[in-house]
């Protein structure tokens, strides 16, 4: 009972929320509804009793969207409309009608041929984490690897395209500061006889006024 | 998120939890702006509030009446649905991590026979649920940054997606190490493994509980990190359009992460809520989490601030790799042991 | 000798010492090196221990910068230019002021306004006398050129009032006739604070 309330309240939620992702000209919302249909997504998972996913989706995702918004900040000014340009919005549609066609033919199919057997069964006494650490060393060990290359791929490419400059820090000019610290003056007697320069043209300035 | 309940918990018991939470720490944060107040004049040699009531106690009742009273501003081109709903984002994500954090030993109201438990919602993840939701709670200043339409309040919310994507990281990786020794997620089981060993974690794990906190100060801006509404550089961050209720709420929340990360840092690193010696385990929680939130405000008083892109580079450079050593050097002795 | 060694203000290149100071590091070792000793060096601590002994000072010592102002006051100078008053002569209670009108002559905001006529004693009276508040600048040339000590800056420095005029007429700034007694003479712009005695204390620079 209480699951089928908390389950249509997380779907109807998920969905309008999403819905105002794909809809809202504005990034805000946009990108708002982005963030709480990923918490909604979150509450899938520990009705499901998989709460260490469930944790893992939240934690994530609230991460990745913050980036996003991060990237949102730069590109756009938040509090204005987006100007969208619909070249053919008739194709867009039928487009995006067929795509969700194929992806419910596809994920229903397997439920329509009863298909659908858990090949690593939840097993009994171990919690969520072990669980899901079982399956991810055993038999996913290998995408489980070579996920893992390819992030790391990514991250060492993001770092040589963006770590060029470095260690040049725009706040602190390391060579301003040691101009300042470690400068000597020629000698004693031209630090003096600046001074008195200075002195004398401020003297005749006063006495001109 | 009711998992894994034990069994004798009812639902009245867990009500009763959730208003405890509610009511003791909602107090609590308000009562915590008081104490921080006082604490900071006499580590400047001030007084602090005295007029209202003894030694200014009621100073509370006043800024409370001041907030709810107070004018409800909301600035002419700012965005008004996010802008209303960034402050709420702070105090519900405070609140509900709290749900899932033991805050007293469980105990059995006496007469009407109800068990209350330890903890509002035992779900076995509790730790990364907590900071889950703590990370979630960012969002508010950052909605709060980019909904307001001023510039500083912009700079605050770039200051925030900053910090959160530095210290998240030293986070998680510093709290790894204590997880692997204990073999657990749930917060209940932290506190067990204390009365288990009859050592504290910190003893095991010192460097893990620096690590960790210092990303919490970062977590709730506290003042070693408080870019996201320092004074002196961007007038008050995201904060800098909001006024009364609005803005109170921004302060509860602020207030209940504190209290949350006094609370982690007591049960994961500090002995929990076991008894120790003769002081039973709901004083010793007590006195845990109040000296954590004394050590904040002992900081704040004592450290300058740093600047954004100092923070990055403690945390990417510095925190993170020595997280990850030490990560390492546990995964080594347990084999070996 | 000429005043040349006072006309000299660039005292910097005379008598500042120049820090002998490390070079910034500049390989990623030494930066490594500075930082783990910077960071095990404990001056981190010292801070926290300086703030707590503040604390404790505080707290059990009962040092504290502080007054309860609205209940405490710290006196002011004779100096400081406060809300006008009126004083009286301590004989015969009469008001000071004989009308000459300087204080309205020299008043460069021009916002003291004053009538006078002759009374029965062919004695000059004041009918009227008020200051504008809202253009007062506080300048103190009134209390500077009133020949007969009348016009004076009292000490009421909490000037928040529901309305300006409550302070501006001859009536509300003249001693009230019961507090003859307690009226102070003005000691004059050269005048030092009572408390000036407690307040001398060595200064940091005192080397």
């Amino acid at each position: 009972m209480y699951e089928f309330i908390a389950f249509y309240i997380f779907a109807i939620s998920t969905v309008v929320l999403f819905g105002i992702t794909v809809m809202s000209k504005n990034v805000l919302y946009a990108m708002t509804s982005l963030a709480g249909g990923m918490v909604m997504i979150s509450g899938f998972f520990f009705l499901l009793g998989a709460d260490f996913l469930g944790v893992v989706q939240l934690i994530v995702y609230v991460g990745a969207v913050m980036a996003l918004y991060a990237f949102a900040m730069m590109f756009f000014d938040a509090t204005k409309d987006i100007k969208e340009k619909h070249q053919n919005p008739t194709l867009t549609i039928v487009l995006g009608a067929l795509m969700a066609l194929v992806f419910v033919f596809i994920f229903s199919a397997p439920i329509i041929g009863e298909n659908i057997e858990a090949l690593y069964p939840v097993v009994e006494g171990v919690g969520n984490a072990q669980a899901v650490g079982m399956v991810l060393f055993t038999k996913y060990l290998v995408p489980f690897e070579l996920a893992a290359v390819m992030l790391l791929v990514a991250m060492i490419a993001g770092i040589i395209l963006a770590g060029k400059k470095m260690d040049h820090s725009l706040t602190t000019h390391d060579d301003a500061v040691d101009e300042v610290l470690h400068h000597r003056f020629e000698s004693e007697s031209d630090a003096i006889h600046d001074a008195e320069k200075i002195a004398d043209r401020a003297e005749r300035e006063g006495a001109g006024k | 998120m009711e998992a894994t309940m034990l069994p004798e918990v009812t639902a009245a018991g867990i009500i009763i939890k959730a208003i405890i939470v509610l009511a003791v720490i909602a107090g609590l944060a308000a009562f915590g702006t008081y104490v921080e107040r006082k604490i900071l004049a006499y580590m400047q040699r001030r007084l602090g509030p005295m007029h209202v009531g003894p030694h200014g106690l009621l100073q509370l009742a006043a800024d409370g009446i001041k907030l709810f009273t107070k004018e409800d501003i909301i600035p002419q081109h700012a965005n008004k649905v996010i802008f209303s709903i960034a402050p709420v984002i702070m105090a519900a994500t405070a609140f509900i991590a709290l749900g899932a954090v033991p805050v007293f030993p469980d105990f059995t109201i006496p007469f009407i026979d109800v068990y209350v438990p330890s903890i509002a919602s035992d779900i076995n993840v509790g730790i990364l649920f907590v900071l889950g939701m703590m990370a979630a709670g960012l969002y508010a200043p950052l909605l709060a940054g980019m909904s307001q339409a001023n510039k500083w309040g912009i700079i605050g919310a770039a200051r925030t997606a900053v910090q959160f994507l530095s210290y998240e990281v030293v986070t998680g990786l510093s709290l790894l190490a204590p997880i692997m020794l204990v073999g657990s997620l749930s917060l209940v089981d932290f506190n067990n493994y204390h009365a288990d060993q009859g050592v504290w974690m910190v003893v095991y794990q010192p460097v893990a509980f620096i690590l960790f906190l210092i990303a919490g100060y970062a977590e709730t801006n506290r003042t070693p990190f408080d870019l996201l509404e320092h004074e002196a550089e961007i007038v008050s961050g995201y904060v800098t359009e909001y006024s009364g209720l609005r803005w109170g709420l921004f302060f509860i929340g602020e207030y209940a992460n504190m209290i949350t990360i006094g609370i982690l840092a007591s049960v994961v690193f500090l002995g929990g809520y076991n008894d120790l010696w003769i002081f039973p385990g709901w004083f010793m929680i007590i006195v845990k989490i109040a000296f954590m939130f004394f050590l904040m405000l002992w900081v704040r008083a004592s450290w300058p601030h740093i600047r954004p892109d100092q923070l990055m580079w403690l945390c990417w450079k510095v925190l993170m790799p020595l997280a990850m050593v030490n990560i390492l050097i546990t995964g080594f002795v347990m084999m070996i042991i | 000798m000429g005043l040349e060694q006072f006309k000299n203000r660039n005292v910097g290149t005379q008598n500042y010492t120049k820090l002998d100071l490390p070079r910034s590091p500049v390989t990623g070792w030494c930066k490594f090196k500075q930082v783990v000793s910077r960071t095990l060096s404990g001056e981190l601590f010292v801070g926290l221990g300086v703030t707590m002994r503040i604390m404790v000072q505080s707290l059990v010592g009962g040092q504290s910068h502080a007054t309860l102002y609205p209940f405490e006051k710290l006196p002011i100078s004779p100096r400081y230019r406060a809300i006008h008053e009126m004083l009286r002569l301590l004989e015969s209670g009469h008001y000071r002021c004989i009308g000459c009108g300087l204080c309205e002559k020299i008043c460069p905001a021009d916002c003291i306004t004053m009538d006078t006529a002759y009374d029965k004693n062919q004695r000059k009276e004041v009918t009227e006398y008020t200051i504008n508040f809202g253009r007062c600048i506080f300048c103190g040339y009134c209390a500077e050129v009133c020949p007969e000590l009348a016009i004076v800056h009292g000490n009421r420095i909490e000037t928040a009032s529901e309305q300006r005029a409550s302070f501006s007429l001859f009536d509300d700034m003249l001693t009230p006739i019961d507090n003859l007694n307690l009226q102070q003479e003005y000691q004059g712009f050269g005048a030092v604070t009572p408390n000036a005695d407690e307040n001398i204390k060595k200064t940091p620079l005192a080397y």
